[in-house]
């Protein structure tokens, strides 16, 4: 309650504005009529925004994302507007297409210069007062991803019950492009939420996973790192996943192995030191048996044998081009392999 | 006198049916139209006074009522006029509101820019009244009666609630809720009458 001659007073210990428009301050007469308002934005000044990230898709465009300063809470509408300039020289050009990738991110369309360092920052500004982020400076080539991979096909292996095999297409969007392209491959069985990763597939478009379930569906995904474009020396920026492609082993009576191959994290160790002596003896046969046709793919396709006649595990058949592994076989094997 | 169909189909296209038939279907559809749109104008109402904080929207709160250039509540002898008076009012009030309407989200957008729904339902509201008034003087050239004399410009009046609102906030947010207020009885006020002309109504 105030008296007739007060003609001024001080709020302290206020919270911050709970809405955009302010909160209202009104002054009542004796009977409750209101005489007149007016409104307060109770907040605080920006802090400076920080950890600003940029990627450009196909070198066409940027996008960059930021975290505000005191994860964005001032209580009052603050306006961020993110800047760049070319670093030795042009003026400060502002960024316009705003919350393309949440709510802290710019989209930059077009008009932008490679091979030359462009200087980033963000300013925050408020009722209050303004904030700038530290300058972020790169190059437009060391900044690319790409779209994810196209066409993704898994399909079956023959009738091996623990593979399938994974093609796709590298990006068209970068095929005139001098690039080094790194690829991963993920899957996962279709009721779980753990996915395996392949990461050392390099700049092959196919891959072949190993040891998995029989009878069992996978869903399985490729992306694509354009590293190295224009002799860029930077790691490169994975694209998204493509979409899950999904395809099924087939079933097999035998219990199966519960990894992957291909080089996958996390597969089961069994299967690792089988194919590891199979690589070794192989490399022996080759060597003291001059057959340049065996193969694991021989092995495979002897496996698949085995499976539809449902013989064990020691019978043989050879197949293929190469008429001397059947001899060669037959010879003693030396105590090292 | 002009003869404006709204956004309601024209029954007179099939020639064969009556035309008493006619006006019955028209009354009838400006009625169910009046009654949706005074719900939303209820949602809007509550909507409203939500993003203006306390003490809108608390009970008791008893604002300032601001003239609106131009246009005023229904007069507490409204209900005693004849039906075709009383739509003539109504027609007029309605066309009135809609550059008001607008003004207040012009100036909601500047205050509460992140409220999408409020900021969607005020252009929403000057659409439908403008639907609403249209079917309203519909009616009335159904029934052959004259629309009124000359109405107050609703750009004048737009102008001079545009001025008063580019004033303080606290000031702004109780002309927007004067507006709003007034659609909403002007939308329910013309439920009422049109209840009156409707099948199974007094009239």
């Amino acid at each position: 309650m105030l008296n007739a001659s007060t003609l001024a007073l001080a709020l302290a210990n206020l919270n911050g504005s709970r809405q955009q428009s302010g909160d209202n301050l009104v002054c009542h007469a004796r009977d409750g009529s209101i005489l007149a308002g007016s409104c307060l934005y109770v907040g605080l000044p920006p802090e400076k925004p920080f950890n600003i990230s940029c990627w450009s898709k196909n070198m066409k465009d940027l996008t960059c994302r930021w975290t505000p300063g005191a994860h964005g809470e001032t209580f009052l509408h603050t306006n961020y507007s993110l800047k760049y300039k070319l670093r030795w020289y042009g003026q400060d050009n502002t960024c316009e297409e705003y919350h393309t990738v949440g709510p802290h991110s710019c989209h930059i369309p077009k008009d932008l210069a490679l091979f030359t360092p462009y200087e980033i920052w963000v300013e925050a500004t408020n009722r209050l007062g303004s904030a700038r982020s530290d300058v972020l400076t790169l190059d437009i080539l060391d900044v690319v991803t790409t779209d994810p991979p196209p066409d993704v096909h898994v399909s079956r292996v023959g009738g091996l019950e623990d593979q399938l095999s994974v093609r796709w297409v590298s990006p068209p969007a970068l095929k005139d492009f001098l690039f080094q392209a790194k690829y991963q491959i993920r899957y996962r069985v279709e009721d779980s939420v753990d996915w395996k990763v392949v990461d050392d597939v390099s700049n092959q478009t196919s891959c072949r996973l190993a040891g998995l379930k029989p009878g069992t569906v996978y869903f399985v995904q490729v992306r694509c790192n354009p590293f190295g474009i224009y002799g860029s020396k930077k790691a490169g920026i994975w694209s998204e996943w493509s979409h899950p492609t999904a395809a099924s082993t087939p079933r097999s009576e035998r219990p199966g192995p519960g990894g992957g191959a291909c080089e996958p994290r996390g597969s089961e160790p069994s299967s690792g030191p089988v194919r590891r002596e199979l690589k070794q003896f192989l490399g022996w046969l080759k060597k003291h048996a001059y057959c340049s046709n065996l193969s694991f793919r021989l092995y495979d396709q002897w496996r698949a044998w085995m499976q539809k006649s449902h013989k064990t595990r020691n019978q043989h058949r050879t197949r293929g081009s190469c008429p001397r592994a059947e001899g060669a076989r037959r010879e003693v094997l030396p105590d090292k392999l | 006198m002009s003869r404006r169909e709204g956004s309601l189909e024209d029954p007179q296209a099939d020639s064969s049916v009556s035309p008493l038939l006619h006006l019955e279907a028209k009354i009838q559809q400006t009625h169910s139209l009046a009654r949706l749109l005074t719900k939303y104008a209820e949602q809007l109402l509550q909507e409203y006074v939500q993003h203006q904080g306390d003490p809108f929207g608390l009970p008791g709160f008893s604002p300032p009522r601001p003239p609106v250039a131009g246009l005023s509540a229904p007069a507490p002898g409204h209900a005693g006029l004849p039906v075709p008076e009383r739509l003539r009012l109504d027609a007029a009030a309605l066309a009135v509101l809609p550059p008001l309407l607008d003004v207040v989200r012009r100036r909601q957008a500047e205050l509460n820019p992140r409220a999408a729904r409020l900021l969607r339902r005020l252009e929403d509201s000057a659409r439908q009244a403008r639907a609403l008034g249209a079917a309203v003087e519909a009616v009335l050239g159904a029934l052959g009666a004259e629309t009124g004399g000359p109405r107050p410009e609703p750009a004048a009046a737009a102008a001079a609630i545009a001025a008063a609102a580019t004033g303080g906030v606290f000031p702004a947010k109780v002309l927007g809720l004067r507006v709003c207020s007034l659609y909403l009885e002007w939308v329910s006020r013309t439920e009422a009458d049109l209840g009156q002309l409707a099948p199974g109504g007094p009239a």
